[in-house]
């Protein structure tokens, strides 16, 4: 009995010595980083076009095209690494990358872990519907079947409007069986709904429910390269890099706020 | 399912990717075994020692491990040992896989240790060899030829484990899989293929395995 105590006790202790954060290099001006020439940032590369693989497993991507052409702002040599996007928030903490440019909603919750830049693009709930639909607001949703993505934050938005949900493991699934006649409408993002579009599928986007904004994360502790990284997106926005890389993925800016 | 045909010129289109994941599923496996047998033969000497202090050592250790997920494991040294200081991931993912392999092989080579008959030290010591000589030259070589096939079984295990260092963005055959299954919208046909690679590694370790314990069991005809 005492024997097992002494164990249970001891483990919880090596298990507290466990917590806390890396020592990074910091530069002249307060910036630090994991290697003081690089910008290492996170993306997880399973979320297309924003960032996926090509055949030889090299990560690209809208999301990673932004994250170079900051990197080069700030004078430091890009390092894109890819990390699941559920631990991303936890490695950014921990000082497993500098930053994250990963599509990243603003949401209170992070905001309490870490810190937001200012917005890279912006997106949102869109409803899509049969080009034959007269379906065309968030009004006419109710009682209709809707579909959405498991787990999503779309899912959450179609339930409330509608108590008749229907859910599939991915967006992609969902807007390929409304197109083939089954639901009336499907939830998701707009830039999905646009790629789903231009491969093919037979559906109409109506009303953009909310707006969301997308941010680069940065650690909390690392104020002055929050600062930095602002700077070197305003650039971006004013020198039209950004807009030429939305353009090139989306086929049209997303990268400045909607009225 | 993938038709036969997209399965095969999948496999052999991607197969230099795939190579390159096997590769460090090799290294990961390879060191965490490596380490785990020095960590788990240490642990096992620590319990078989009659001192009770390093006893508790090695059982809270051992509970330490068994008693928490691998997953949960691979993320505390990944994220939480960065406290003290940052684990390159390579490293991270193989000392948390040598970890759990460890204390695994410890209670392996704990168990060996204490069905040889008492009599064999009994032995050796009315030969004149010290505790630790006896421990060297007749305890442990007949107590690991025991233990060589719950190893083998342990070794397969820590190779199918070494999957989970995917979670920590080492690009090992499971990640590369989901990675490019999720990309091209064809999952299961590349969790297929790299189904066909661990058979294929398996099946390489066992007759490994199943070698050393022919080589080692002459001297027991």
């Amino acid at each position: 009995m005492k024997k097992s105590l002494i164990t249970i006790l001891s483990t919880l202790f090596i298990l507290v010595l466990l917590s806390g954060c890396a020592e990074k290099e910091q530069l002249e001006d307060g910036t630090k980083l994991i290697q003081k020439d690089q910008f290492v940032f996170a993306s997880s590369g399973e979320f297309k076009p924003f960032s996926f693989v090509k055949d030889d497993m090299e990560v690209t991507g809208f999301d990673v095209e932004v994250g170079k052409a900051v990197a080069e702002k700030l004078g430091l040599e890009p390092v894109p690494k890819r990390i699941k996007f559920k631990g991303i928030v936890e490695g950014v903490k921990t000082g497993r990358a500098d930053a994250a440019v990963a599509s990243h909603t603003v949401n209170p919750q992070r905001s309490k872990h870490v810190s937001f830049t200012t917005p890279y693009y912006y997106s949102g709930p869109q409803i899509f519907v049969r080009p034959d639909s007269k379906l065309k607001n968030i009004e006419d949703l109710k009682g209709k079947e809707i579909a959405a993505s498991k787990g999503s934050t779309y899912a959450d938005t179609a339930a409330e409007y509608s108590k008749n949900i229907k859910t599939y493991d991915s967006d992609i699934t969902a807007l390929k069986a409304l197109s083939e006649g089954r639901h009336d409408a499907v939830i998701t993002d707009f830039v999905t709904g646009k790629t789903a579009i231009k491969a093919g599928f037979d559906i109409v986007g109506r009303q953009l429910i909310e707006r969301s904004e997308q941010s680069i994360v940065i650690p909390q502790d690392n104020p002055q390269l929050l600062k930095r990284v602002n700077t070197a997106l305003e650039e971006l926005r004013q020198d039209g890099t950004l807009k030429k890389l939305s353009q090139k993925y989306f086929g049209e800016d997303i990268t400045t706020k909607p009225e | 399912m993938p038709s036969l045909s997209h399965f095969f010129e999948t496999f052999f289109g991607k197969s230099n990717v795939f190579i390159d994941a096997m590769l460090l599923t090799l290294e990961l496996t390879v060191v965490s075994i490596v380490v785990g047998i020095i960590i788990g033969l240490f642990f096992a000497l620590l319990k078989v020692s009659n001192i009770k202090i390093l006893g508790y050592i090695s059982d809270v250790y051992i509970y330490l491990v068994r008693g928490t997920p691998l997953i949960v494991q691979i993320f505390i040294l990944y994220f939480g040992i960065s406290s003290i200081f940052l684990l390159p991931d390579f490293w991270a993912a193989s000392l948390a896989l040598a970890l759990h392999n460890g204390a695994y092989i410890a209670e392996i080579f704990r168990g060996t240790i204490q069905s040889i008959e008492k009599g064999q030290l009994e032995a050796g010591r009315s030969l004149g060899m010290s505790p630790a000589l006896t421990l060297r030259r007749i305890i442990l070589p007949q107590a690991f030829r025991r233990a060589l096939p719950p190893l083998g079984n342990q070794f397969i295990i820590g190779l199918k484990d070494s999957s989970l260092a995917a979670f920590i963005s080492m690009d090992e055959l499971f990640n590369v899989a989901t990675t490019l299954g999720s990309n091209n919208f064809d999952e299961m046909t590349y969790l297929l293929i790299v189904a066909v690679y661990y058979l294929i590694l398996v099946a390489i370790l066992t007759i490994i395995v199943n070698l050393i314990e022919k080589k080692l069991s002459i001297s027991d005809r």
